[in-house]
C-alpha cells in the first residue's frame, strides 16, 4: 500500500471530490468495499483496474446515478447521497456506452440536454471541440463508433461542468482520435476543470494523469502519481525483460498515417 | 433564461414523433386504411336477398306472382330451371329458392276458376340465415296477401309500421368509434412499450439519469406528446369517417376528445406497465399483443358484442377498450353527453388507476 501522496493532498487541501468509505453490494458481490480518496480541484485523476474491480460503480455513486449502501461522497462540498441533483448540475458525465434520443439531430440533442440544465446551448463550439460540426444534422445512430464516443464527450460539456467524469473515454478510438482526446483533456485541465477518468490504457494514465488509484475487488490497492508508482516498483528491483526502445509501434503508426483525425 | 425543460422536452419529443416514420405509419396510416377498407365493405347494410324462382306452372298466376316478387326492393329475383337453381343455392349464389308447382293458380273445373290449397316449396341456404329469413318473411306476407285476396276475407288485424329511426345509421357509424378506440389503444400500448424499452436497452434513459432531469419531467413530456397524437388521430379518423363516408357525429365534439384523451391515458399507463416489465423489444411485442389483440376483437370495434356468447359479453363489459369505444359510440351515434356516459368514464377512470399502480411498480430506468 502506497498512499503517501494522498496524505500530501490532504494537507494541500483544495479537494473538490471527497470520497469516504463507500460501500456497495450487489447480491453476493461486494462491488465497492470501503473506498476513500480525494481529488483536488484542477487535477486529472484516474481510477484504474481490471473489469469488475468496482471502478465504474464507484464513479457512478459519485455522479449520483447510484446510491451507496454506506459511506459518503461529496462533490464541491455537496453530499451526493443527500442532493444528487445539485451535484449533477455541476458535473459532466460521459458513460461507457452512451445513447441518445432517436430522430433528433446532434445539435438538437445538445440543445435539449442544455434545457435540462436550464441553459441555452450553442452547439457549434461544442461540436467543434470534438470535430463533429460537419455532422451536426446527423442522428446519433448513424455515427461511427468513434464519432459516437466523441459526441458523448460533447454532450458531457453542455453545462460547462466544473468536474468531468469520463468512463473509458478512448476505448474504441483509433490512435489519431485518442491523441486528440488527450489534447482535449489537457485543455480542460488548463481551463481549471477537474477530470476523473477510468481507463484500461496505462500509457493514457501515465501521459494524462496527475494521480492514479488502482482498484481491485472493490478496494483501492494503491494511489499516487504515476511517476511515484513506477519509481516505487523499480525501487523494489523490478526491471522489464524487453529492452526499452526509443520509439513504439504507435509512434510508427502515427508517423505513417499522420496525426489528423480521419472521420468527421 | 432558457425554456423550461418540460416544455422543451415536449417540443423535442413531438419533433421526434413527426420524424418517426414507423410511428406515423402505425398511428395514422394503418387505422385510416382499416377504416377505409371496412367502410367500403359496409357490412352493416343487409344486402338484397337473392331469390331464385322455379316456375313449373308457367301460367298467368305464376307470371303475376313473379312480377310482384320483382317489385319488392329487397329481393333480387332470377328465374331458372329447378336443377340450375338448386345448384346456384348450393354455390351460395341464391339465398332462397321458391318452387311454384305445376298446379299453381286456379284450378279450372265445372264451377269456374277456383283455387285449391297449394303448397309452394321454399329452399333456403342454411349458411345465410339472415338473408333467407328476410326473404321468407317477405314471401310469407305476399302469400298471406294472396290468401286474403283470393278468399275474400276481411282483414281484422293489420300491422301499420312506420320507420322512426331519425338517423339513418350504417356500419360506418358503428365502425368509426371502434377504429378510433382501437387506434388509441395501439398508440398507447405500443408506442410507449417500444420506445421506452428501446431507450432503456440502448442506455438513453441511463444517460439522462446522469443529468439533473427530473424523471417525472421526461414522463410528462412523453405523455403529453402522445396525448397530442391521440387528439390528432381522433380528428383525422373522425374527419375521414364524417366527410368521406358520411358517418354520424351527433355528440359534443369536445366531449368525444375528452373521452379519447382519457382512453389515451389508460392505454399509456398500460404501455408503461408493459415497458416496465419487458427488458427487450422482443419481450414487449408479445406482451403488448396479448393485451391488445383480444380487445381488438372482443370490445366491439368491428362488430357488436351482442353476437358474443353471454359469459363473454359480461367479461368484455369490463375491458378498457369496451369502455372507451362505447363512450365514444354513445356520443357520436346517440348524441350522449359525458354525464349520460358516466359509467364508461368511470370504467376508464378505474382502469387508469389500476394501470398507473402497475406501471409505478414495474417501471425501471435501466
Amino acid at each position: 500500500m502506497h498512499i503517501a501522496s494522498d496524505q500530501k493532498a490532504d494537507n494541500g487541501s483544495n479537494p473538490i471530490i471527497v470520497v469516504d468509505d463507500l460501500r456497495k453490494r450487489y447480491g453476493d458481490v461486494q462491488a465497492v468495499d470501503g473506498v476513500s480518496f480525494q481529488v483536488q480541484k484542477g487535477e486529472v485523476f484516474a481510477l484504474l483496474g481490471p473489469n469488475g474491480s468496482g471502478k465504474t460503480t464507484t464513479v457512478e455513486i459519485i455522479e449520483g446515478m447510484r446510491t451507496a449502501d454506506s459511506g459518503q461522497a461529496r462533490v464541491a462540498d455537496i453530499d451526493v447521497g443527500k442532493d444528487p441533483k445539485a451535484v449533477k448540475h455541476l458535473i459532466g458525465v460521459q458513460l461507457q456506452s452512451s445513447a441518445f434520443f432517436e430522430h433528433l439531430q446532434l445539435q438538437e440533442i445538445l440543445k435539449m440536454l442544455g434545457s435540462i440544465y436550464r441553459m441555452k446551448v450553442d452547439p457549434e463550439p461544442l461540436l467543434n471541440t470534438v470535430d463533429l460540426w460537419e455532422r451536426r444534422s446527423a442522428s446519433f445512430r448513424t455515427l461511427s463508433g468513434g464519432q459516437k464516443q466523441r459526441f458523448a464527450i460533447a454532450a458531457a460539456l453542455v453545462n460547462d461542468p466544473a468536474v468531468i467524469f469520463l468512463d473509458e473515454p478512448t476505448t474504441g478510438l483509433d490512435p489519431q482520435a485518442r491523441h486528440l482526446m488527450w489534447e482535449t483533456i489537457a485543455g480542460w485541465k488548463e481551463e481549471g476543470r477537474t477530470i476523473v477518468l477510468t481507463t484500461h490504457y496505462m500509457e493514457e494514465a501515465e501521459e494524462l494523469c496527475d494521480r492514479v488509484a488502482v482498484m481491485d475487488a472493490g478496494k483501492i490497492i494503491t494511489l499516487d502519481t504515476p511517476e511515484a508508482l513506477i519509481e516505487e516498483l523499480i525501487g523494489r528491483g523490478f526491471h522489464r525483460d524487453q529492452e526499452v526502445r526509443a520509439a513504439t509501434l504507435e509512434d510508427v503508426f502515427l508517423d505513417l498515417t499522420g496525426r489528423s483525425l480521419r472521420e468527421f | 433564461m432558457a425554456t423550461r425543460p418540460a416544455i422543451y422536452l415536449t417540443w423535442m419529443s413531438i419533433r421526434m414523433w413527426a420524424r418517426d416514420r414507423a410511428a406515423l405509419f402505425w398511428t395514422f396510416f394503418l387505422p385510416l386504411v382499416i377504416m377505409v377498407i371496412f367502410g367500403l365493405l359496409n357490412f352493416g347494410e343487409l344486402g338484397k336477398v337473392d331469390l331464385g324462382i322455379v316456375d313449373l306452372a308457367q301460367n298467368e298466376a305464376s307470371a303475376r306472382f313473379i312480377e310482384e316478387a320483382g317489385n319488392v326492393q329487397a329481393l333480387r329475383v332470377s328465374i331458372g330451371e329447378e336443377a340450375d337453381e338448386r345448384a346456384a343455392l348450393a354455390d351460395g349464389q341464391r339465398d332462397l329458392i321458391l318452387i311454384l308447382p305445376a298446379n299453381f293458380g286456379p284450378a279450372v273445373s265445372g264451377q269456374g276458376a277456383v283455387w285449391e290449397p297449394i303448397a309452394v316449396q321454399a329452399l333456403y341456404h342454411a349458411g345465410r340465415r339472415a338473408e333467407s329469413e328476410v326473404g321468407l318473411g317477405i314471401l310469407g306476407s305476399r302469400i298471406d296477401e294472396m290468401n286474403f285476396a283470393l278468399s275474400g276475407v276481411d282483414r281484422l288485424v293489420t300491422l301499420e309500421s312506420e320507420a322512426v329511426a331519425a338517423r339513418d345509421l350504417g356500419y360506418i357509424d358503428f365502425l368509426m368509434p371502434g377504429v378510433i378506440g382501437m387506434a388509441i389503444m395501439q398508440l398507447g400500448l405500443f408506442s410507449v412499450a417500444f420506445s421506452f424499452v428501446t431507450m432503456k436497452r440502448e442506455g438513453v434513459l441511463r444517460r439522462l439519469l446522469a443529468t439533473p432531469l427530473n424523471p417525472a419531467t421526461l414522463l410528462t413530456a412523453q405523455v403529453i406528446t402522445r396525448l397530442i397524437v391521440v387528439i390528432l388521430q381522433t380528428l383525422i379518423l373522425a374527419g375521414v369517417a364524417v366527410f368521406v363516408f358520411g358517418a354520424e357525429f351527433a355528440g359534443n365534439f369536445f366531449a368525444v376528445l375528452l373521452a379519447a384523451g382519457l382512453g389515451g391515458a389508460v392505454f399509456l399507463a398500460l404501455g408503461f406497465a408493459v415497458s416496465g416489465w419487458a427488458r427487450t423489444e422482443q419481450q414487449a411485442a408479445p406482451l403488448a399483443n396479448i393485451v391488445s389483440l383480444p380487445m381488438m376483437f372482443l370490445s366491439g370495434v368491428f362488430f357488436s358484442r351482442d353476437v358474443l356468447p353471454g359469459i363473454l359479453q359480461t367479461v368484455t363489459d369490463y375491458l378498457p377498450l369496451t369502455f372507451l369505444v362505447e363512450a365514444i359510440r354513445g356520443m357520436t351515434v346517440q348524441g350522449d353527453s359525458i354525464i349520460a356516459q358516466w359509467p364508461n368514464f368511470l370504467g376508464m377512470g378505474v382502469w387508469f388507476v389500476i394501470a398507473f399502480i402497475i406501471a409505478n411498480r414495474t417501471f425501471r430506468w435501466e
